[in-house]
């Protein structure tokens, strides 16, 4: 996500249109969720018992929730966290992932199979379920949940980027540029970097996607952030006793999850593989 | 070493992984439990009223807390190890027990929810491969990408407001009859669907433009035999072997959607214990989900081997 | 039983990609069409099974017996699959079902194409198995198998229901020369009993073993038509005669001799190399001189590859040792490589890569334009990837960057094997001859043995047939008297 969003907008035209979808899906929501604090003075924690599960109005476009919140303020403080929060984690893992990735499958040997090994650790357990057991050892944190996605995240990186790596490193057209009496350096820019480069903005994309998601479930089990933080799994679970009064305030963050998602997968620009 | 014998022993030492993994998280979660531990805990199991300083030890004793870090740690594991996990801090029954009764529930709502969705993944996605980008490939990719940007659990919830509350159909939550199994089944499996649906039809697809199909077909045979004899079996081997990807969603599912329905499974057992800090119910279920993981995956493992000749050469 | 087409042409919309056309093919005889790749040869056997691509049309006429195929329907040419018209896929290995043993793949054929109840099938599977040399390898796997195996394999399931018409779409691609021939001896069986056969190729060898006639095609169009025997000594069209010289075989000797050469630059002793538990060669000692031109040749798998990148130092013998002439920079030891795109960076232009070259050596820019020249290479080809441009010239910027840096010795793995017959023809000489001009040495691996004699000052023949588990230390021929 990273990757392409730093390339707008002159290689915007050259993207497909699905990715340029997913982007424009993507930057719309960020627009709303930190341009209108700078607009409006909006708090997602000012509650006002005497106005709840009010229907959207003038005033309140997008209603109110059961403590008379107003849903556009946490709307937007929901997705300021999320996107947030995944921006973080998905660039604190690629770098990791992508530096160890290269350096096994350049090194090979024991380099490879140590950190292999410790991939295989990750991976052992799905990932859902690390990120819980972290998150319960600092209920409430930002960082213990975010400590938790990276070391999910990190390890696709390493397995993409060591197998490419591992294929190219083989490659005659290595051999060549060797022979021809070129250093490491150049083999990195020349030839790793241009093959790398797409499948990391993909793996971006979905990484974000990935902790979107694994945020959103660990607020709705009440394992996540705490309330009154705003947060899209923690308001699903809060809104939904009032599911039928006000359908329309639980169907928010659910449309909202929905879009943040579908814009990471558009932007993908691939299935997953 | 045959592929067989180098396979059971990988997946072995993933369960040594998932035992020393959960057992040192579960550590460290003792280890952060605010104030005094073993008075808290003791309090959980038997009432404020009927504490005092010899339950409070007797607990510490159990958790053997108190020592040295690195002491505990091991002791920790070594206890793992026996495989003593000990008695719920909450209800005070052996964790052994409760889980087992649990995963059983588990099992049950996972094999309808897998079952149910190779029901719809797969066979959708083999026939949009037969027609790439015919009318059912262009609806199979965007009922593929839209079920895929919603969460298991969110999935759940429109069904419930769907079926149980605006039709009436289901029941929305609990245990009881076979109704109760539908719609967490479908939570999970509409998921499920949606990635090995376009699993299925990119192998058919691939499968439908391969020389050996071309020849299959110029051999003389019809399309239905060419279908029958050599498109399932080699678009088959693919969808199979990304089951075993397939299942970190699964599992990841029964959590949140055993949670959201309430269904009494090992997911909803383990946010109970998390919330509850019942540690050595946390490691129970923990495990049980990891080692349920693991034993998925060599099942889809074994099933490779079966229907892929090509896998049982060294 | 006859094969009647009469103007016959592939469409797309209202592009002609293959011209009208007219041959005739009655029973016991078989026809060759020749000519370069992408001539549009292969169109004209997809239209006659009737698997033309979605968008391309087959117009005129095509009548087997009588019937005019063109205008049935699907189903009812699909009935005619196997039964009638026969195609021999190009590549067998591919065209095996990986996951289904190699006996099953034939008996099905029997079982539901010919139409024999269970037993039948299953008898006339072994005998036709049996017959083919396949008896052992019934219960084999694809991958299992050889590549002759597989060839041998689609024959007689594509061969089992009777088709009387066989269709053969480039046979030989990719063949070393012992291969081709067993091919086209399977084709012959094909005919043997009043069959049909039809051949597409690019390779004169073929057409010539299999006699009959002949068809020159070029562009989608037919140029002319004879017996094999005489269409092949004197083609009357410019193009038929450029085709033929291109053939290895016809290569006239080089004039010039060998310049007397001075030290080696490069000597292998006693090397030896078992590779995947197969001794590749053994007690291997050579020297090689500037400006020396040297074959290596042998059936695929003998290890050619292996040899020449030991001697670049890519790789160690397990046994033995290289030594280069003292005085040299590493990077005079150059490799040309057999697929030239997978030589190069992919995403960068052809421009960006050769000033790369040029800044690392601290090269003079001058030096390029007359190297262009000297390939022909335009040098508006620096502005395009080397996926742009075609394998012909790609292969020539390819020896241009390497001889930006006075190589001593150029080792070059089946440098022309991927190309068509007529750039080889062009490329291969120009190779030899700079090579010469400037002192270089030249180590040519290929698996054309007519094209190494007619190169190279001598020959070494590593020998190791691929079935074989005995190695044999490798052969000497000398075209000329040793020099230095």
């Amino acid at each position: 996500m990273i990757a392409t969003l730093s390339l707008l907008p002159s290689r915007w035209l050259s993207l497909p249109r699905a990715r340029r979808w997913g982007a424009g899906l993507l930057l719309a929501l960020l627009a709303v969720a930190w341009l209108l604090p700078l607009v409006t003075a909006l708090d997602p924690a000012r509650q006002d018992l005497m106005n709840t599960l009010a229907a959207p109005s003038l005033a309140e476009p997008l209603g109110t929730d059961h403590l008379g919140r107003s849903q556009l303020a946490r709307m937007a403080a929901a997705i300021r966290l999320s996107t947030g929060m995944a921006l973080v984690s998905v660039l604190s893992a690629a770098l990791p992932g992508v530096l160890l990735g290269v350096l096994a499958g350049w090194r090979g040997g024991w380099t490879d199979r140590a950190l292999g090994l410790v991939a295989d650790c990750v991976l052992a357990l799905p990932g859902l379920l690390l990120v819980l057991l972290l998150a319960a050892i600092a209920p409430g944190q930002f960082w213990a949940l975010y400590l938790g996605i990276a070391l999910v995240l990190w390890v696709e990186y390493f397995r993409v980027v060591r197998a490419t790596t591992r294929s190219l490193a083989a490659s005659p057209q290595l051999q060549a540029s060797r022979l021809l009496g070129f250093g490491p350096g150049y083999l990195l820019r020349r030839h790793l970097w241009p093959a790398l480069a797409p499948a990391i903005s993909t793996l971006a994309a979905f990484g974000a996607a990935n902790a979107i998601l694994a945020i959103a479930a660990l607020g709705f089990v009440s394992i996540g952030l705490k309330p009154p933080t705003a947060e899209l799994g923690l308001m699903m679970t809060d809104l939904l006793p009032y599911y039928r009064e006000a359908p329309w305030i639980i169907l928010q963050p659910i449309a909202v999850l929905f879009l943040l998602v579908l814009g990471c997968q558009l932007l993908a620009g691939r299935e997953p593989q | 070493m045959s592929r067989l014998t180098s396979l059971l022993l990988g997946r072995l030492l993933q369960a040594g992984l998932v035992a020393w993994g959960v057992g040192t998280l579960t550590f460290l979660l003792t280890r952060a439990l605010p104030g005094d531990m073993a008075y808290r805990i003791a309090a959980g199991r038997y009432g404020y009223e009927n504490v005092d300083r010899d339950a409070a030890e007797a607990v510490s004793r159990e958790l053997a807390l108190g020592g040295s870090p690195l002491g505990d740690y091991l002791h920790w594991l070594g206890d793992l190890a026996r495989l003593d996990l000990g008695h719920s801090l909450v209800s005070g029954e052996a964790v052994w027990s409760e889980v087992r009764h649990q995963l059983g529930h588990s099992l049950d709502l996972a094999i309808v929810a897998v079952l149910l969705a190779l029901l719809i993944g797969p066979p959708l996605g083999m026939l949009a491969g037969l027609r790439r980008d015919g009318w059912l490939d262009r609806a199979n990719l965007l009922g593929a990408v839209l079920l895929r940007s919603l969460p298991s659990f969110v999935i759940g919830l429109l069904l419930i407001m769907a079926f149980s509350v605006g039709l009436g159909w289901f029941p929305a939550a609990g245990h009881g009859g076979a109704s109760h199994a539908w719609l967490p089944a479908l939570a999970l499996a509409l998921g499920l669907a949606a990635v090995s649906t376009r699993v299925a039809r990119n192998a058919m697809a691939g499968v439908a433009g391969s020389p050996f199909h071309a020849f299959a077909l110029t051999k003389g045979l019809s399309p239905s035999r060419v279908f029958w004899r050599h498109g399932l079996r080699n678009a088959g081997v693919p969808v199979v072997a990304y089951l075993g990807v397939q299942l970190v969603y699964l599992i990841e599912g029964v959590v949140v959607v055993e949670s959201l329905f309430a269904w009494p499974g090992i997911g909803h057992a383990l946010v109970h214990a998390l919330v509850a800090r019942d540690v050595p119910m946390v490691q129970g279920t923990a495990l049980a989900m990891g080692l349920l993981f693991v034993a998925l995956n060599t099942l889809v493992d074994l099933t490779c081997l079966l229907i892929d000749p090509r896998r049982r050469q060294a | 039983m006859t094969l009647h087409a009469i103007d016959l042409g592939v469409w797309a919309g209202d592009d002609c990609l293959v011209a009208p056309c007219s041959f005739r093919l009655s029973a016991g005889e078989n026809l060759t069409l020749l000519g370069e790749t992408g001539a549009g040869k292969s169109l004209l056997a997809q239209a006659i099974m009737g698997t033309l691509p979605a968008g391309l049309e087959a117009r005129g006429e095509v009548r087997l017996d009588g019937r005019q195929l063109l205008d049935l329907r699907r189903g009812e040419r699909r009935r005619l699959w196997g039964r009638e018209l026969v195609l021999l896929p190009q590549e067998p290995w591919h065209a095996l079902d990986p996951l289904m043993r190699a006996g099953e793949q034939v008996r099905e054929t029997y079982r539901f194409v010919a139409g024999d109840d269970a037993g039948r099938a299953r008898e006339r599977t072994r005998r036709a198995l049996a017959r083919l040399g396949l008896g052992q390898a019934a219960r084999r796997l694809p991958s299992e198998l050889s590549g002759g195996m597989a060839q041998r394999l689609a024959f007689a399931a594509a061969t089992a229901a009777g088709g009387r018409l066989v269709i053969a779409d480039e046979p030989t691609k990719g063949l070393d020369s012992d291969r081709r021939d067993e091919v086209v001896a399977l084709l012959q069986e094909a005919q043997r009993d009043g069959g049909m056969l039809l051949t597409i190729t690019h390779d004169i060898q073929v057409a010539r073993r299999l006699g009959g006639r002949v068809m020159i095609l070029r562009d989608g169009r037919c140029l002319e038509e004879g017996e094999a025997a005489e269409l092949l000594r004197r083609p009357r069209s410019d193009f038929g005669r450029r085709l033929l010289a291109a053939d290895p075989a016809e290569w006239t000797a080089r004039a010039t001799p060998p310049r007397a050469a001075g030290e080696p630059v490069l000597r292998a002793h006693g090397l030896g190399k078992t590779l995947g538990g197969r001794r590749l060669f053994e007690a291997l000692s050579l020297s090689l001189s500037p400006g020396e031109v040297v074959g290596l040749a042998g059936p695929s798998g003998c290890g050619k590859s292996t040899l020449g990148n030991l001697l670049l130092g890519l790789g160690t013998p397990d046994r033995g040792r290289v030594e280069r002439a003292t005085g040299l920079a590493p990077h005079r030891f150059q490799k040309l490589y057999q697929d030239p795109p997978a030589a190069f960076a992919p995403h960068w232009t052809l421009g960006t890569l050769l000033d790369d070259l040029l800044r690392r050596h601290r090269l003079d820019r001058d030096r390029v334009p007359p190297l262009l020249e000297r390939l022909r290479l335009s040098s508006a080809l620096l502005a395009r990837r080397p996926g742009e441009v075609s394998g012909g010239e790609l292969q020539r910027f390819s020896l241009l960057r390497v001889l930006l840096l006075d190589p001593v010795l150029l080792f070059a793995d089946e440098p022309t094997s991927r190309l068509d017959p007529l750039t080889q023809r062009e490329i291969l000489p120009l190779m030899t001859e700079l090579a010469r001009e400037r002192g270089c040495a030249l180590l040519l691996v290929s698996h054309d043995r007519d094209l190494v004699r007619h190169s190279c000052d001598r020959t070494l023949e590593l020998g190791t047939p691929l079935n074989q588990g005995s190695a044999l230390t490798a052969r000497e021929e000398r075209a000329m008297p040793e020099s230095g």
